[in-house]
């Protein structure tokens, strides 16, 4: 029973795709596909309490079920693929290939799913596997130029990654003897390659650095609905393997937390930094999903170096993924609602303030999400005994707020650009209204529903929301926003190529592609060519004589006779 | 004769009779033909299937006819030749059905089916050899049945590779002759047994079995398209596609991998084959080939030919768990044998789909199929991604059991291996898939099939289809429900279980 229970979860979408791709043209089935998701959400309400499953008979001993973490994940995947679903709709509506859109979206939000029910490596891998080589249909579904160059580089390292999470997910279980649960690949603490591996794999997919490049690339080419969740959701589901197989116990890993929040911080900054010499509002939005999952990676990192404040870290780090998960994507939607600006009254102050307040949650705005995410991560570093460069920590992190700032402002600036000479539209599209609106409110409903369900001890809940530690990076961001608004020149202008790493290293593999079709000028072959060519073309035509002479019927038998005659006169005298 | 020999025999003749029934069939009585065929491969997937459970409850088969003083003509059914003979006869049957569909209203189709059954005795007659001389016999017998299949065109491309093709196998035949003969002087004609018969020779006539060794991979390992011996293989795909698909997934190259099987398990036995280091030089020649078949692979546009470059590769995948000598490496490569079988038969089933019904033969010209063959692109998706190993499909199960068994056997070289070859898969495979579904076409299709034969009801004959869609269905269900019983991989654990006197296996 459990069992099917778990199973619908993400066999529902799948059947759904199954129907839209068997019938593509009827336009019904394409009404359902928002609430693919909706059992995802109902099993995020009310299935903390079901037994997980063990399925024997299904690939490997497949085990499913909900634990608290999963639980989080459950409701932030669900309800952004529901909200972002609903966008879709009217989105792709006009939109001749819809059908081939929804079938990969469906794939995507299976696979988005399955693994967060997953419990063992296998059923986690291949759930895994099906949410990012669906998302590549996503990515190149516009058909551009862009599109497919970075659908390119997308499934370049989405196929790496799968490969370095297999080879990791090997060594792992070998370790564990062959136990394919995924706390027993967490108990037996990973070590070295393995580590390594998994560390790297789950890294592509959550955007560390510096394997982040795809993410500017993806985002501003896929449709918005589709950037929403990879965004928001998929790219979650690389802090979720960390925070499934990483040795996050008493005993701690002092040299793979150090490395985490090393990277997680350079994430943080230069992405920001990144982000605001960009000028297309999505390219903006997915620098600033690079920055933030940064923060999320030291929140991780110092899990890892300070294993008694863990279960502390851990909360904090699951808060922030669904917090920064639901703001993103109704920045990434307000980004798609350009061409619906109201003309004025209630309803053009309510398209300013879904964009805002999202933003400034990012930022971390007392009583948003973002207050109760950054202060929980930085609460337990105030007291914490952190040696060297990571004495600072607490102070990055709170700073970090000030580069999110910067970058919110510069997407606001050019989200506000775009809208300049677009007519509104006739009559508001309540669906895509609502998506947004939704998204958008969770930056202040998600703290009072956190309060509400875990009350802090001790403190009053107030407290819990704001802080000066809040407020001064804001202050500074604004500063200096203000500072750059009155002296750059060209504001409309991108100062660097969006995907960064992506330029040196594209023309690093035309280059190395260069050198190997000029590779006999260098290795010395260009001086005798004729001699060489002359010597290759003999050699060529002796060897090709030399099969058609073994070959011939009569070469064949001859030799055949011989060679048993040859045998039988061994025999004979044997 | 001993008890249930004749059940051994039966199968062997449920093909071999209507085979030679066919040869004397004249063209033009389509009709009994095709109850011939269907009836000898319904009759073999029965009596294969009545033999499957028999062994399973641990019943033994046993026939032994003497051939010279001391040498016996042996077949004997044990869960390793159950393995092969299962998969050769539920894919004999797929492929009758497609080659019916296939060849309609083409000539002499009396020649071509009378070999086809020819070689799947043959074949069934490897599966059921209880030792090295019978082996040896119906090894031969394959070579020659095969010849006027690959040649069945008569073109002078099909005559080349024909040629090509016997040139090689006859050669490595001798070798084989030789070495058999050489080994039975040296050991006598024993049966095959698990853990191998040649333990106390292994102290005294070391650089003879290494040598025997050798020359036993040669000839096993061109049929088995090991490099540097592979050379006829991507040219012997001129053939019609039923045949490329039979020769690529159960006959000719599975023959080749069973041997291989055989030598190291029943003859040598992995403990002497370990000792004398012939194991680790197998590794280190099926790795090369693997890799090597995946290069060829990514430089070529025809599609049957990259298609045959991977054959090449993934039989490697066999060769490579035997001989990593482990449990877990085993179970690889044995399951490989079969999920290889039923995920390359399907790619081969879809080029031919392609090529039939819209005249597709190059990968450059496959943009936009999906939207007018949506089910064979379908079918060629879950093989392409069974190939590179991706769950939940058979290939997935393949790879991880050899990436344990790699290290497991401290050959943590062999699981980088793994991950360049997945690589190159990946490199190769997806370019296709992705035209198929994503690609636009501008230009009208080239209506090959309708042109032909007139409007048909599915997106192509249903002969085509049907076959096509089964075998894509048994390649995810290989890996899906690779934990059921009767699965693949649940009588390849049973195999090692049984059979298998495997250094510190402990189930």
């Amino acid at each position: 029973m459990n069992a099917l229970v778990w199973l619908a979860i993400p066999l529902i979408p799948l059947l759904l795709a199954v129907l839209i791709g068997l019938r593509p043209h009827r336009t019904r089935f394409n009404r359902w596909v928002p609430w693919a998701a909706l059992p995802g959400l109902a099993g995020a309400a009310f299935g903390g309490d079901v037994e997980p499953a063990a399925l024997d008979g299904l690939m490997l001993n497949t085990l499913l079920g909900l634990d608290p973490l999963g639980q989080a994940f459950l409701a932030l995947t669900s309800g952004l693929w529901l909200a972002a679903g609903l966008f879709a709709l009217s989105d792709r509506q006009d939109d001749p290939l819809r059908h081939r859109f929804y079938v990969f979206w469906l794939l995507a939000l299976s696979g988005n799913l399955g693994l967060i029910l997953a419990q063992d490596a296998l059923s986690f891998y291949l759930f895994f596997s099906l949410m990012s080589l669906a998302a590549y249909g996503l990515v190149v579904h516009s058909n551009t130029g862009e599109a497919w160059r970075a659908g390119h580089i997308y499934l370049i390292l989405a196929v790496v990654g799968e490969i370095l999470l297999f080879a990791g997910f090997v060594m792992a279980i070998h370790q564990t003897g062959g136990d394919t649960r995924l706390t027993a690949i967490a108990e037996a603490r990973p070590e070295g390659w393995g580590l390594a591996l998994l560390v790297l794999g789950f890294g592509i997919k959550a955007g560390m650095l510096p394997l982040h490049f795809w993410l500017p690339l993806a985002h501003p080419a896929a449709p918005v609905a589709a950037s929403a969740v990879l965004s928001g959701a998929m790219i979650k589901a690389g802090v979720l393997g960390w925070l499934r197989v990483l040795p996050l116990d008493e005993t701690g890993h002092v040299l793979l937390g150090e490395t985490l929040v090393l990277l997680g911080l350079a994430a943080a900054f230069l992405a920001a930094l990144a982000g605001v010499l960009q000028s297309r509002p999505k390219t903006i939005l997915a620098y600033s999903s690079i920055s933030q999952m940064g923060l999320i990676t030291a929140g991780v990192g110092l899990a890892l170096v300070l294993p008694d404040l863990r279960p502390w870290l851990l909360m904090a780090v699951t808060l922030y993924a669904v917090h920064h998960g639901f703001a993103k994507g109704a920045l990434f939607l307000a980004a798609g609602m350009t061409a619906q600006r109201p003309a004025g009254g209630a309803g053009r102050l309510a398209f300013f303030l879904f964009a805002a307040l999202p933003a400034l949650a990012l930022a971390g705005m007392p009583m948003t999400s973002g207050a109760l995410a950054k202060n929980t991560l930085k609460d337990p570093l105030y007291g914490a005994d952190l040696a060297g460069w990571m004495a600072y920590t607490e102070f990055a992190l709170t700073l970090a707020a000030a580069g999110t700032t910067l970058l919110m402002l510069r997407f606001l600036w050019c989200w506000h650009q775009a809208q300049q000479d677009i007519q509104a539209p006739p009559r508001a599209d309540s669906r895509r209204w609502w998506a947004w609106g939704g998204l958008a409110g969770m930056s202040l409903v998600f703290p009072l529903l956190g309060i509400a369900v875990a009350p802090p001890e001790q403190v009053p809940a107030w407290v819990v929301l704001t802080g000066l530690s809040l407020v001064w990076p804001i202050g500074l961001g604004l500063v200096l926003g203000l500072l750059a608004w009155r002296w750059l020149p060209d504001r409309n202008r991108p100062w660097l190529q969006e995907g960064d790493l992506v330029v040196p290293l594209e023309w690093l593999a035309h280059a190395s592609q260069r050198l190997w079709h000029s590779r006999p000028a260098l290795i010395g072959i260009g001086r005798h060519p004729a001699r060489l060519r002359w010597v290759r073309y003999r050699l060529r035509e002796r060897l090709e004589l030399a099969e058609r002479v073994l070959t011939r019927w009569e070469t064949i038998g001859l030799l055949f006779a011989a060679a048993m005659l040859g045998l039988y006169l061994t025999l004979w005298a044997g | 004769m001993s008890d249930g020999g004749w059940l051994l025999l039966a199968i062997l003749l449920s093909s071999l009779g209507p085979g030679l029934a066919i040869f004397f069939l004249p063209e033009r009585r389509y009709g009994l033909r095709t109850l011939l065929n269907l009836g000898g491969a319904g009759t073999k997937l029965v009596l294969v299937g009545w033999l499957l459970l028999s062994v399973l409850r641990g019943d033994e088969y046993q026939l032994s006819i003497p051939l010279l003083p001391g040498i016996d003509f042996v077949l004997a059914a044990d869960a390793l030749s159950l393995l092969f003979a299962t998969l050769s006869a539920v894919l004999w049957f797929v492929t009758t059905v497609y080659a019916i569909g296939y060849l309609e209203g083409s000539p002499r189709r009396s020649r071509f089916f009378g070999f086809f059954s020819l070689c799947v005795s043959a074949t069934v007659g490897i599966a059921l050899s209880g030792n090295l001389i019978t082996l040896l016999i119906f090894y031969e017998l394959l070579t020659l049945a095969t010849w006027p299949l690959v040649v069945h065109r008569g073109t002078p491309a099909a005559l080349r590779a024909g040629r090509l093709y016997l040139g090689y196998t006859l050669t490595s035949g001798l070798v084989l002759f030789t070495a058999i003969v050489w080994l039975t002087l040296l050991a006598g004609a024993e049966p095959f047994v698990p853990g191998g018969y040649l333990g106390e020779l292994a102290t005294t006539h070391e650089t003879t079995l290494k040598v025997l060794f050798v020359m036993l991979m040669i000839g096993f390992g061109v049929k088995a398209a090991l490099v540097p011996l592979h050379s006829w293989l991507p040219i012997a795909m001129v053939a019609p596609a039923p045949v490329s698909a039979l020769l690529h997934a159960v006959a000719v190259v599975k023959a080749g991998a069973f041997g291989i099987v055989r030598v190291v398990n029943d003859v040598y036995g992995a403990e002497v084959a370990m000792e004398l280091g012939l194991a680790a030089g197998l590794v280190v020649i099926a790795a090369i080939t693997i890799l090597y078949g995946s290069i060829q692979a990514l430089r070529t546009d025809d599609l049957k030919q990259r298609l045959a470059f991977s054959t090449v590769s993934q039989v490697s995948y066999i060769v490579l768990g035997v001989a990593l000598a482990g449990p877990l490496g085993v179970i690889g490569g044995l399951v490989h044998l079969v999920h290889q079988g039923i995920t390359k038969i399907t790619l081969f089933f879809c080029a031919g789909n392609f090529a039939e019904t819209l005249g597709i033969h190059k990968i450059s010209e496959l943009d936009g199929v999906g939207r007018r063959m949506p089910l064979t692109m379908l079918a060629f998706t879950l093989g392409a991604l069974g190939m590179i190993g991706l769950p939940p499909l058979a290939g997935f199960v393949t790879k991880w059991h050899l990436g344990l068994g790699a290290l497991e056997a401290q050959f943590h070289w062999v699981l980088v291996v793994l991950i360049a070859s997945s690589l190159l898969n990946a490199a190769y495979f997806l370019p296709p898939v992705i035209r198929g579904w994503l690609g636009e076409r501008r230009t009208p299709w080239h209506e090959h099939l309708v042109e032909h034969s007139g409007p048909t009801r599915f997106e192509t004959h249903w002969m085509l289809l049907v076959p096509t869609l089964f075998v894509a269905a048994l390649s995810l269900l290989g890996g899906l429900l690779a934990g059921m019983s009767l699965s693949p991989l649940d009588w390849v654990t049973l195999i090692v279980e049984r059979d298998y006197s495997i250094p510190g296996f402990a189930p």
